[in-house]
Parts: structure tokens; C-alpha cells; sequence
């Protein structure tokens, strides 16, 4: 009895309705939310494995407790649409929602969460202002009452926040792209976009070239080199964001614990494993090699944290690339002056969470022509409307 | 039976494993101590909790892995006993002996692969509920809570060849590369040179104990042992661990000469206690001085087995057969019974070997030996991991079975083992070619050097490297379940072909999906298996499969050792005036890495002193800046909205700096000393970003004559404000500071107390005030000086916290408290610092736009009718939806109200508008107040 395949193989067609650059949650999201309304006729190309992106190398951390009233309420349609997504796909995808904390180390950093919980509050996403002791009770192992250079002062709980199986995620995308009839190709590299009378006319790829009308950029750290092969520029810097994980432990950690402060992070899955990752490399650099310097850090500024971790071993490091914006925030929809060229980039360090969300909404504008008013903040035309979006406060290091 | 195990070295000690005294000797590690007491079964596998005993004994697979003394997942295997440890085996109630959790076993046909993924999600409740489970059962060692780890250290070192390995190859590259003149690091995880040498004595010549000497007594060889290099990183930077010591060196060449080891077989019950590595073995038998009772079988297809069996032999053991798995002539066999082109198909017995199943691999019926032991000596793995890692390209090259190098990364070498050569004559001289190409490169204009080096290269070609022409078939076909590739994750081969028919055929998705090569070893003792299985399964060739991609560290590192002993030398800045501040009892606050005193006595009271008499805040945490060169002020200009060309010598300004969309960064003040000189000051938090900004643009601008000098740390500074600032600074100043000679910003190079100043005369406060920066050294003088002067005027130190009100009463804003990353200066109430007229500068296309546009929100004042102050944070309603938010706020006693600052919309930012501000789940009603609630036209700081 051989198993089901999760998807099939395909001859590459000539053209197709929809393509979608990019094998990553936002990619596949976007291809299965539009078989979903009944656009099948799409294929998704990517260049190397599904998940070969960012889906594959980050944290994995799920949350809506951001600052703007139009990042909440889009994060929050991506939490609810995780929730729902193991049963819509038939696939465990562990969700394990067991809170995330963000601590403060300054009164600024209080004020600043004390900020987020209001506006979270007034949004209807569960988020509050806790302290040490109602801390400790979460999380025993924090050093909150130790020597400490820069002591924890508060947090930002966050419940419904937690973290997700990244992999299956993309899997599961996957398979149900390919169940409602569309066509996922690995290792299916675009090289050019072909442009005619203002409109998207075909995409060259490795394998060949195919006729579509609707191209969706979906390749978050290569993103502005895809742009530039139909001619839009995008205001996007490549990045790369390295994370590290440890050997496996019995769990003892279940909330994920963000100190911008200190410039780290960390989560235990389900595995043991401690994943731990820190802010993004100041330079811009399409390396996908991790460096000594960012162990060392990240060890440090988890050890000020947790001291009874000196012991743990770490197992391996790894870097991603992230698409950076000027103000921390995505860029979704169609692009202003090229007829059928969309776009649900620049997912700088936090995309993964918005994948559910993403794919959503820009499948609904594909299909139905219209702007969903959830898209709206986050056009392209905002960097030169000078409408940015006031994330980067809240952003930075928390994923 | 321990008797004839007993240690043959004396100085004997006790350690404690799960409890129980064990005896060991000098130079023996835990494991070889364990085995010696016939303590086999060392701990239980991650998924099904099988028995597992040691299979490597080189810290390569999981099977070993313990807690000791706290640390958890340490590998016994290469830990030297001593005494007085305490060793816990991990994953195992009660004990590794008998595990309940070993009925996982039993269950393992409903737990296929990627069974989390298909099951428990149903209903949704199910979830956390069954998770709770998994997280009870999952992970392997525990942490300890009061643990803190050991004291660790970090080394730099710099050389032109690192080597790798210091076995036969590496001895060699060592060597020539340091008689070439090269300064030479030869590194080894070992306690003592020698590599596979140390523990196969058929195989040591007399050539090596004197290569031994020469090594490490070469004045060109450093040795470093005990030393594992786990990571090869950009630009050849090697991370080290030597015990508790984290060695970072920089070579400019590195050659690799890791060697390898033996290949896994997969075949049932691959992973009982009792099944190890030759290697392992001989290093038991010739380095731990262990013996293995009962009957052995040797499974090879090389003549690294059949010195094993003879040595097996030789120390007591009965070997009971070779089954060689090449159908060619047999090695010297003695007298043991050769089963020529066999394999082993499975292992018999429920805790330990009890014996083997052969079968001929050509078909045909099996047969059974009894036996305790199967050694396997099949096949070999390069351990080509720093390779990978620094960019070399590998091929798999069918000839030897494994993946060669083909493509060298810049600065890389390999020798040895490693390459597949593993004819000690082929490997000594690719080991040399290595060393002197590495020392060739170093050293480019010795022409001796490279006729050496050609030499080398044709007498290599000269010599045919014999390779193994048998390509062993590594797994064993039979329909049996419980044939492990991956011993870390109990990963059997039925799962990979599931796996793959489920569609996972990329090799990195089949790992992700099945985590094969994900554990502990990171697939050290999979990787190989698992690609021949992904090829065979996808029909692909091995080479067409790839490999997973190699990331480091090559070993587990302990954070502990990365971290360093930073943790607890964590850097805390203080200000030349701090332990004055500690000694008057001020309470301290931290801003950014600096210590600020937050209060002295009470707010109220430094608040009154400032205002009525006289205040002195330090203030040396600013960022301070020393700019010099005829294009200073160009620089600035351009840096810059406001116009600073125009400045004079003698006065100071304030400036914003602003990012490309027009966003404020920071603010401070600039001053003109002489015309080409220029000083600066920033905010405290922002003195570390604002210098790399500064440095970024200089270095965009080559041609500009600036020169720019950090000195935050060198000035201590202070601000002495309040309306009798003047008569108290005049007696110490050697300059007028009368009004009309000193004015409102003015700046002066003087003399105060006797030592040399920059006196800035600012008004932050509201007050007339001076800002007086003294070298570091003075600071604690000159802050007496002044107190002493102005103590029949009744000044009073003042702290941060009386700053923030006395301030906030000016309607002075703070960068990063009362703006974020959408302020603009237009908007944030400074329209005055923006000047568009200036042909350019940072941010002046979005300035320009935002100034056409208009403002959307603005920071505006704002006081409140009834008494209470909001706290900052607090949000701004507005047509029933959140619209701004408070960003400071207090009691002001000048507008005799509590007051604060807040972004409004644009349409309620008018003096008198009224905002609703939520606070504690009501709203409470601000008035918008446009001017500052003390002295609103500035005649103080101006008198
Ligand atoms: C270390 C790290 C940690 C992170 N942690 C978090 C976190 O905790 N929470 C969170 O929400 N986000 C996190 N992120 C961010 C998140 O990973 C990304 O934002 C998200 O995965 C982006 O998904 P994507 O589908 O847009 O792009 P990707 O997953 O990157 O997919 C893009 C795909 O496009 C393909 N592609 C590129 N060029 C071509 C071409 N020419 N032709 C065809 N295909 C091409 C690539 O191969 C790639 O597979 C993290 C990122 C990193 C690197
Ligand atoms: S036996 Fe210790 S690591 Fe393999
Ligand atoms: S055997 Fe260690 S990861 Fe597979």
C-alpha cells in the first residue's frame, strides 16, 4: 500500500491563468486561496524546493499583538486563519498557542508595550501588560529577580501568540493547491518576465516560457530582482536574518520569550529543541551562511535571560533572507503602472505568520479585481503617497 | 567477568553513574569506564525508546549522550572521567535499563513517518491536548535551574595555515607547510596527535612516532589538542572549542585532514548495543584497554576489518566470522571463518547482540551466527563538513563511494582521508602537496618553494591511489521494519521510502519531513544512507540526489562557550561624576549602557531649585562629537534640514537629523569653535547609531575634507541651569558670561575651574543654563567646583527625572519618547529646523512632500482640566477609533495642571481643540494648548 502523494509532478504547460513566482507560504497561500474561489488554471514556480525561502529557515513565531490599528487587524485575520488551518488541509500543522511574551528591559520599553496593549486592547486581540511576578509564574526558568545587567520589567502576554510547524504549513499549502487543481513546479527558476503595451504578457523560466496575464510575485528575499525583470523598481533591501537551534531538552519552555533589548528570542518546539535567533545582519547581502559572531551574541544575550542554559549545546545555525522595506511593513497588491503584475512582498523578518492572511486577500483581489480595504495600507504607492505604516517601533526583533 | 576488564593503568577513582560508584582509571573516558564494568545499555532512542549502547566512540552519533554534572547531552564516549562526576543517563524511567517508555517500540507500525502531521488536529481541541502529551515525552537531557555553567574563555589566534586533523595526512601538511617557513596551527579533537593511527597499531609505522616529535617540536607548529574545530566560516575564521575555551582563528589557509569514518550498515535491529564501528573497537580495545567477552562477528569489505578481527583476536576475543561483503580474495583472514560476498541482514537478541543473520548478497538462504558483538567496518564518510561549509564544491565520485572535492573554496586544502585516499604513502604525500601549495600561497615569491611543489604534485600523480573498487550495498534488502537509518530520530528505511512516494523527493525535504539527519549528530552517521535511499527510491543518481546542505557548528558548541564570560562582565558605562552621585544617594537608571542618576532628593524639590535658584545635572552620557575640516560645514549641511553654513563661531544650534523618508532620528546641537571646527552633541541612546550614520555618509562623500572623532566618552559634561546660573559660573569661567557678552547661544572655548571647557549656553530646561563639557578626567573636579560655588545661591543637583517635567513644561520633545518611526520634524512641531530652500539634504524629498500635503497627525501640548495626569501611552480617541496617543505627561506646577504631549489628527491639533484620551477604559477630556505652560515667550532662558 503505497502512501498518497502530497502533490504530482507536472509537464509545464504554455500558459496558464495565474502564476505565482515563488514556492513559499505566500506563494502557495495566494495559489490555493484562488483555486479556493475557483481559479485553478495556476501554477506555482519555484526555483528550488517548496519552502527553499524564508518558509523553510524561520522561527516560526505567530502573533497579532503588533502597534498600528492596520497591522492588528491584518495580523489578526492571519491568526484566526491559522487556527483554522489544520482541519481546512487536513494536515497537523502545530499550531501550539502558548503565549509569546515581549519583555522590557527600560521605561521606554514599558511605555512602549504599555502603547501596544492599548491599542491590542481597544482591537480585541488578547494582550496585556504583565510584571515579574505574574511573569515568573509563566515562565519559572526566566532570570527576573538574579543579577542582571538590564533587568525585565515588564511584558507584553500575548496569549493566543505562539508558534507553528513552518514546514507543514508549507506542505499542507501545497498538497491543497495541487487537490483543488493547481500545479506546483519545483525546481522551476523564472529568469524574465515579458512585458507588452503595459501589461504582463509571459514568464521565461528554466523550462521554458508561459503565457499568463496575472504574474504574483511571491519571492520575499529575492523580490526586488523579480520586480526589476518586469521593470518595477521596489524600495526593498535583501537582508539576511540568521537563527540557531539547540540539541533537543525535555520541554520546559512553552511561551516564546523576544527581548529587543537584548536582541534575542526564543522558542521550544515541540521536539525539545530551543530555536533562537537575534536581529537581522545591519548589512544587505544575499548570503545564506551563518557567522560565528551572530553564535556568539545570540548565546550571550540568551544566557543574560536564561542562565541555567550555559550547558546547552547548540546544534546548527542557518541564515535566511529577508526583504526589507523602509518602514517594516509589506507590500501587497497590484502594481500600479504594469496590468497583471501583483505582488505580497517584502516580508522583511516577519512574514511567515501573514502567509494565511496574504494569500487570502490577494487572492480576492485577483479574482475579483477589487482591493480588499485590508491591503489598502500596504499598497506600493504608499512610499510615494508618504503613507507609511508605523510598525517599525514594533517590529525590529520580534518576528 | 569484570575482573579480566579491569583497567590495566593504576591512579584509580570513583564517579557516580545513575547513582552508582564506578571505577575508573586515569585516561579513561566514561564510556570506556562503562563498558569495562559491562554497563552496555547507555540510553534509550529519542522516538521509541529503544535500548542503546555505544556505537562510535568518537562523538558522532547519539547513542552515548548522558548528563554530566548538570550539563546535559554530553557524549560519554570522548569525556575523560574523572573523579567524583556525577553521569545520569537521559530519555529513559526508570533507568536505561528498563525503560516504560519502551513500549514506543512496540507501537512503532502506527507511528509512521510524518504521523504528527496526519494525525490530532481533529477536532481542534485535540490538538493542545495531545501536544501536552508529546511535550511530557519529548526532548532528550534536562536542565538544571541552578546551573550556570562552568567559567569559559575566549582565545584569538591568528596564523597562515591552519591544519585540520593531526593525523597521518595533517602531520604531514604541518609540516612541510612550517619547514616552508609558513606559522603553522595544527589542531586535533584528540587528546594527542596521531588519528586513526593512535587506536589501529597494524597501521602505525615507525615513520610516525617520529613525525610525532618533529610536529610538536617544530618551532613552526603550534599544537592545539582536545580541540575541536566545529565551524569554518567566512574568510577562513576557524571556531575552536578547547575544552571551556572558545578559540577564534583567522588563517589565511586552511587544510582540511578530518579523515573520516566507517559507513553504517541498515539492516534490522542495526542499532542493538552490542553493533559498533571497527573504529570504535579499536579505540576500546587500544586506548580504553577494554576487552570485548564473547564472540564477535566483523562485517567489511575492507582491510580495516580484518585488523580489527585479528586485533579482536589477539586481545581474547573469539571471532566467530567476517563476512566480507566483496565477493573478491579475501585480506589475511588467520584463522577466522570468511563469509565472502555477505551481508549482514539482521541482528538477533532484545537488549544486546545475541547474534547475527547473515546472507549471500547475491540471494539465496541466511544463515544465523551466534555472537555479543558485530563489528562493521563498510564502506567510509568523509568527514568533509568544514569543507562544505566554507564553499568548497563536493562531487560524489562513484570510484571511492563518496563525495570528492571538486572546486576548492579560496584559501581551502584537503589531504587524506578525507579525499578517499587512504593508502598512508597516497595520503603523506597528498599531505604535503597540501602544505606546501598552503605555504606557496603565503609565501608567492619563494621560487625553492615551488620546485618542492611540483614535485609533490607529479610524484602524487605518480602514484596510483588504490581505491576500494567493491561498492558495498548499504542497506539490506529484506521486508523487515525496524532497520534504522537514522539513529538519532529512529528514522527507519521504510519511512524514507514512504516519505518519498508522499512526494518529499528533494533531499532536503525528505530531511525536513522524515528529520532524518536532524539530530543530535546531524547526520554524521545517516547522511550517506539517506541519500542512497532518496536516490534509489526517485530513481535519481546519488550525485543527481545532492546532499543536505552542511551547517555549522560540525560539533554541538555549549552556548555557554559562545557567550563567553560576558554574561557576567556584562559592560555597565559610568560617567566620571558616578560615584559622587552613588556616595550623595542618588537612585540610578539605566540609559542605554550608561548609568544616570533618576533622582537625588525628591522631583518637587530639584524641580523648585532649578527654577528659583540653581540646578546641576550631569549630563556626560550625551554622544559628543569632535568635527574638523574646511567641508565640515558642507557636510552638515547636507546632513542636516537646517542650514548650518550660515552658523558663526561662538554660536551653537540646534539640529534634527532626519533618515531618507524625512524621519526623525535624533536631535542635538551643534557648535562653531573656530571656522573649520565644529562640536556636536546627540541624545545618550542614540550616540551609537547617530556615529555609524555619520561614518556611512562621510564614507559616501570621499572627496570632502571632515574629519570626525567620537569623543562622548572623553568630555564628562553637566548642565548648570536656573536664574542664578550666571553669578554662580562667573567667579570659575575665565570669559564675560554677561548677557550680552555671553548670550542665548552662544559657544565658547574657555576655562572653568581651572580647566579647559566648551561652555554651551542652552536652554533645555527653560532656564538660562550653561552645558560646560571638561575633559573625563576633570569631571568630578569641576562638578564640585560649581556645586561649591553656587551653595550660598541654593544649587541643588537635579536628576532625569526633574529634567523630563522641567522640559515638558517647555514643550521640548525627546527623540524615541515623544516620536516614533513616522515623525517628521513639520509634524512633530519643529517646522522651524526644516529649511526647503537648501538645495539637498537627507530626507528633503520627503520633507518637501509632506510639507505640500500637510499634516496629518502633530505632537501638540496638551493640559487637563481635571487634575490627572495620563500616563504616556495612553491612547487618543477620535471619532471612536484610536487616532494618537500620549507620549509624556505630568504634573506641570507652572500651568498649575497636568500636562503632556500627544500626536492628534491635524483636524483636532488647534489651540483649544479638545481630545479624548482613554484612560482606564474612559475618556477623559485634554485641551490642546499651543504654547509652552512656562514662559511661554522665552524671556528666561533668554535673561
Ligand atoms: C531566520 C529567520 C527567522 C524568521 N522568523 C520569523 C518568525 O518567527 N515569524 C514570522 O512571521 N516570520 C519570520 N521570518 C520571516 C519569514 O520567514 C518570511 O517573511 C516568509 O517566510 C516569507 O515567505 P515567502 O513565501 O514570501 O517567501 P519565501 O519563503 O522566501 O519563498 C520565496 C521563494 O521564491 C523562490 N524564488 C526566488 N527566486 C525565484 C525565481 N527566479 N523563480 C522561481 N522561484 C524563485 C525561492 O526559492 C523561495 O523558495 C523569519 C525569517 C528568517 C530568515
Ligand atoms: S558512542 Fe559516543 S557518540 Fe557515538
Ligand atoms: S543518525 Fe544522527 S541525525 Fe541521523
Amino acid at each position: 500500500m503505497s502512501p498518497e502523494p502530497m502533490w504530482r509532478t507536472h509537464e509545464l504547460k504554455d500558459s496558464y491563468d495565474v502564476v505565482v513566482i515563488g514556492g513559499g507560504v505566500h506563494g502557495l497561500a495566494t495559489a490555493y486561496y484562488l483555486a479556493r474561489l475557483g481559479i485553478t488554471d495556476v501554477a506555482v514556480l519555484e526555483a528550488k524546493y517548496v519552502g527553499f525561502g524564508g518558509s523553510g529557515r524561520n522561527t516560526a513565531i505567530v502573533r497579532s499583538n503588533y502597534r498600528t490599528p492596520e497591522g492588528i487587524a491584518f495580523y489578526d485575520l492571519s491568526v484566526k486563519l491559522y487556527e483554522q488551518l489544520a482541519a481546512e488541509l487536513e494536515f497537523n500543522v502545530m499550531f501550539s498557542q502558548h503565549g509569546h511574551l515581549t519583555l522590557a528591559h527600560n521605561e521606554r520599553g514599558v511605555s512602549g508595550l504599555v502603547e501596544r496593549a492599548n491599542m491590542n486592547q481597544w482591537l480585541e486581540v488578547d494582550s496585556r501588560v504583565i510584571f515579574p511576578e505574574e511573569i515568573q509564574e509563566l515562565v519559572p526558568e526566566l532570570n527576573l529577580f538574579g543579577h542582571c545587567r538590564f533587568p525585565i520589567l515588564a511584558a507584553l502576554y500575548h496569549p493566543p501568540g505562539g508558534i507553528i510547524r513552518h514546514d507543514a504549513v508549507v506542505w499542507a499549502y501545497a498538497r491543497g493547491v495541487d487537490r483543488r487543481g493547481g500545479q506546483v513546479h519545483q525546481q522551476t527558476e523564472v529568469t524574465g518576465i515579458e512585458v507588452r503595451g503595459g501589461a504582463v504578457e509571459a514568464v521565461v523560466t528554466n523550462r521554458g516560457r508561459v503565457k499568463t496575464r496575472v504574474v504574483v510575485n511571491a519571492t520575499a528575499g529575492y523580490a526586488s530582482t523579480i520586480s526589476r525583470m518586469a521593470g518595477v523598481p521596489l524600495p526593498i533591501e535583501t537582508h539576511p536574518l540568521q537563527a540557531c537551534v539547540t540539541e533537543p531538552l525535555k520541554p520546559f519552555l512553552n511561551a516564546v520569550i523576544v527581548s529587543s533589548t537584548l536582541h534575542v528570542y526564543v522558542s521550544q518546539t515541540d521536539r525539545g529543541e530551543l530555536v533562537l535567533g537575534a536581529e537581522m545582519d545591519d548589512y544587505a547581502s544575499y548570503s545564506l551562511r551563518g557567522t560565528l559572531g551572530f553564535l556568539e551574541g545570540a548565546a550571550l544575550h540568551l544566557l543574560e535571560l536564561f542562565p541555567c542554559l550555559a550547558n546547552v549545546h547548540v546544534l546548527r545555525q542557518w541564515a535566511g533572507l529577508c526583504d526589507m522595506t523602509p518602514d517594516y511593513s509589506p507590500i501587497m497588491g497590484a502594481a500600479p503602472e504594469l496590468r497583471g503584475l501583483y505582488m505580497t512582498v517584502g516580508w522583511g523578518t516577519y512574514g511567515f505568520k501573514a502567509g494565511p492572511a496574504s494569500g487570502f486577500l490577494m487572492a480576492e483581489l485577483i479574482a475579483t479585481g477589487k482591493t480588499p480595504p485590508r491591503l489598502e495600507p500596504f499598497a506600493l504607492t504608499r512610499f510615494a503617497a508618504d503613507r507609511l505604516v508605523g510598525e517599525k517601533a514594533a517590529a525590529s526583533v520580534s518576528h | 567477568m569484570t575482573d579480566h576488564n579491569a583497567p590495566a593503568a593504576a591512579g584509580q577513582f570513583e564517579f557516580l553513574y545513575n547513582g552508582r560508584p564506578v571505577r575508573s582509571a586515569v585516561g579513561q573516558t566514561l564510556a570506556g569506564a562503562l563498558h569495562a564494568q559491562d554497563e552496555h545499555i547507555l540510553s534509550r532512542s529519542f522516538k521509541y525508546h529503544r535500548p542503546r549502547g555505544l556505537f562510535c566512540c568518537s562523538g558522532r552519533c547519539p547513542n552515548c549522550l548522558c548528563t554530566v554534572d548538570g550539563e546535559p547531552n554530553v557524549r560519554i564516549c570522548i569525556t575523560p572521567a574523572a573523579p567524583g562526576m556525577k553521569v545520569e543517563s537521559q530519555n529513559a524511567w526508570p533507568s536505561p535499563k528498563f525503560d516504560l517508555l519502551a513500549v514506543l517500540d512496540r507501537l512503532q507500525a502506527f507511528m509512521p513517518v510524518g504521523f504528527y502531521y496526519k494525525r490530532m488536529y481533529k477536532p481542534r481541541r485535540a490538538w493542545p491536548i495531545w501536544e501536552r502529551v508529546i511535550r511530557q515525552i519529548a526532548g532528550l537531557g534536562r536542565i538544571d535551574r541552578h546551573n550556570s555553567g562552568g567559567r569559559y574563555e575566549k582565545l584569538n589566534l591568528f596564523a597562515d595555515v591552519a591544519v585540520i586533523g593531526g593525523g597521518w595526512a595533517g602531520l604531514h601538511a604541518a609540516l612541510a607547510a612550517a619547514d616552508a617557513g609558513a606559522d603553522v596551527v595544527l589542531i586535533d579533537e584528540q587528546p594527542e596527535l596521531g588519528g586513526h593511527l593512535r587506536h589501529d597499531p597494524d597501521l602505525a609505522q615507525d615513520a610516525w612516532a617520529g613525525m610525532l616529535r618533529q610536529a610538536t617540536d617544530h618551532a613552526g607548529v603550534r599544537v592545539l589538542t582536545s580541540s575541536s574545530a566545529f565551524g569554518c566560516y567566512e574568510e577562513n575564521l576557524l571556531g575552536i572549542r578547547q575544552g571551556n575555551r572558545l578559540i577564534r582563528l583567522r588563517a589565511n589557509q586552511v587544510i582540511v585532514t578530518t579523515g573520516g569514518w566507517e559507513r553504517p550498515l541498515v539492516f534490522e535491529n542495526n542499532d542493538r548495543p552490542g553493533v559498533l564501528l571497527a573504529s570504535a573497537v579499536q579505540r576500546l580495545m587500544h586506548l580504553e584497554h577494554c576487552r570485548f567477552a564473547g564472540a564477535a562477528v566483523v562485517v567489511t569489505d575492507n582491510a580495516q576489518g580484518y585488523r580489527a578481527a585479528r586485533q579482536l583476536v589477539a586481545a581474547g576475543t573469539s571471532v566467530a566470522a567476517i563476512v566480507d561483503v566483496c565477493p573478491g580474495p579475501p585480506e589475511f583472514a588467520a584463522d577466522i571463518p570468511v563469509f565472502r560476498g555477505h551481508t549482514v541482514v539482521a541482528v538477533r537478541g532484545s537488549r544486546h547482540v545475541a547474534g547475527v543473520e547473515i546472507a549471500p548478497l547475491a540471494g539465496g538462504p541466511s544463515q544465523s551466527i551466534a555472537c555479543r558483538w558485530l563489528v562493521q567496518a563498510v564502506g567510509f564518510t568523509p568527514a568533509s563538513a568544514l569543507l562544505y561549509q566554507n564553499g568548497c564544491q563536493l562531487t560524489y565520485d562513484p570510484a571511492c563511494d563518496h563525495a570528492v572535492v571538486v572546486q576548492y573554496a579560496r584559501g581551502m586544502h584537503s589531504a587524506g582521508a578525507v579525499n578517499g585516499t587512504h593508502d598512508p604513502h597516497a595520503a603523506a604525500l597528498e599531505g604535503r602537496l597540501a602544505g606546501l601549495a598552503a605555504a606557496a600561497t603565503v609565501r608567492p615569491h619563494d621560487v625553492s618553494l615551488a620546485a618542492l611543489l611540483a614535485d609533490a604534485r607529479r610524484r602524487l600523480d605518480d602514484w596510483q591511489a588504490r581505491r576500494a573498487t567493491c561498492a558495498a550495498q548499504y542497506v539490506a534488502e529484506s521486508p523487515a521494519k525496524k532497520k534504522f537509518v537514522c539513529l538519532c530520530e529512529d528514522v527507519t528505511e521504510q519511512d524514507l521510502c514512504d516519505a518519498v512516494a508522499e512526494g518529499y523527493a528533494n533531499i532536503e525535504t525528505l530531511k525536513r519531513y522524515s528529520t532524518v539527519c536532524m539530530g543530535p549528530c546531524q547526520g554524521k552517521m545517516c547522511q550517506a544512507a539517506a541519500i542512497a535511499l532518496c536516490a534509489r527510491e526517485t530513481g535519481r543518481t546519488i550525485a543527481d540526489t545532492g546532499v543536505t546542505t552542511a551547517r555549522p557548528p560540525e560539533q554541538p558548541v555549549p552556548l555557554g562557550l559562545l557567550a563567553g564570560r560576558a554574561v557576567r562582565l556584562a559592560l555597565v558605562r559610568r560617567t566620571p561624576i558616578h560615584d559622587w552621585h552613588e556616595r550623595a544617594g542618588a537612585q540610578l537608571t539605566d540609559a542605554g549602557d550608561w548609568k544616570r542618576p533618576r533622582v537625588y532628593s525628591s522631583v518637587e524639590q530639584e524641580y523648585d531649585a532649578v527654577r528659583c535658584h540653581a540646578g546641576l545635572i550631569d549630563a556626560s552620557t550625551l554622544g559628543k562629537f569632535d568635527f574638523r575640516g574646511r567641508g565640515a560645514a558642507e557636510f552638515f549641511e547636507f546632513m542636516y534640514p537646517n542650514r548650518f553654513a550660515n552658523l558663526s563661531v561662538g554660536r551653537v544650534r540646534y539640529g534634527v537629523l532626519c533618515d531618507e523618508a524625512g524621519i526623525l532620528l535624533d536631535d542635538g546641537t551643534i557648535s562653531r569653535l573656530q571656522d573649520d571646527q565644529f562640536f556636536l552633541t546627540t541624545t545618550t541612546g542614540n550616540a551609537a547609531a547617530i556615529d555609524s550614520w555619520f561614518r556611512w555618509w562621510l564614507a559616501a562623500r570621499p572627496g570632502l575634507d571632515v574629519r570626525m572623532t567620537n569623543v562622548s566618552g572623553s568630555y564628562a559634561a553637566m548642565n548648570l541651569a536656573g536664574p542664578r546660573s550666571r553669578e554662580i559660573l562667573q567667579p570659575l569661567a575665565d570669559i564675560d558670561l554677561a548677557n550680552a557678552a555671553f548670550p542665548y547661544l552662544a559657544a565658547a572655548r574657555c576655562i572653568v575651574a581651572g580647566v579647559p571647557a566648551v561652555v554651551l549656553r542652552l536652554g533645555f530646561v527653560g532656564e538660562c543654563s550653561y552645558e560646560i563639557h571638561v575633559p573625563a578626567q576633570f569631571g568630578l573636579a569641576v562638578w564640585e567646583a560649581v556645586l561649591e560655588a553656587g551653595h550660598h545661591a541654593g544649587i541643588q543637583p537635579f536628576g532625569v527625572e526633574a529634567q523630563r517635567l522641567l522640559r515638558l513644561e517647555k514643550k521640548h520633545l525627546l527623540p524615541g519618547i515623544d516620536t516614533d518611526a513616522l515623525s517628521n520634524p513639520l509634524e512633530a512641531g519643529l517646522p522651524f529646523v526644516v529649511r526647503l530652500e537648501k538645495p539637498d539634504f537627507i530626507g528633503r524629498q520627503a520633507l518637501e512632500r509632506a510639507a505640500r500635503r500637510g499634516p496629518r497627525q502633530m505632537l501638540v501640548g496638551f493640559r487637563m482640566p481635571d487634575g490627572f495626569a495620563p500616563e504616556p501611552s495612553s491612547l487618543v480617541i477620535h471619532d471612536g477609533r484610536p487616532c494618537g496617543r500620549v507620549t509624556s505627561s505630568g504634573y506641570s506646577p507652572a500651568a498649575g495642571a497636568a500636562v503632556g504631549l500627544a500626536w492628534v489628527p491635524a483636524a483636532i491639533a488647534r489651540n483649544g481643540d479638545t481630545i479624548q484620551i482613554q484612560v482606564d477604559g474612559r475618556l477623559l477630556a485634554a485641551v490642546v494648548h499651543d504654547a509652552p505652560f512656562y514662559d511661554p515667550a522665552g524671556d528666561k532662558l533668554r535673561s
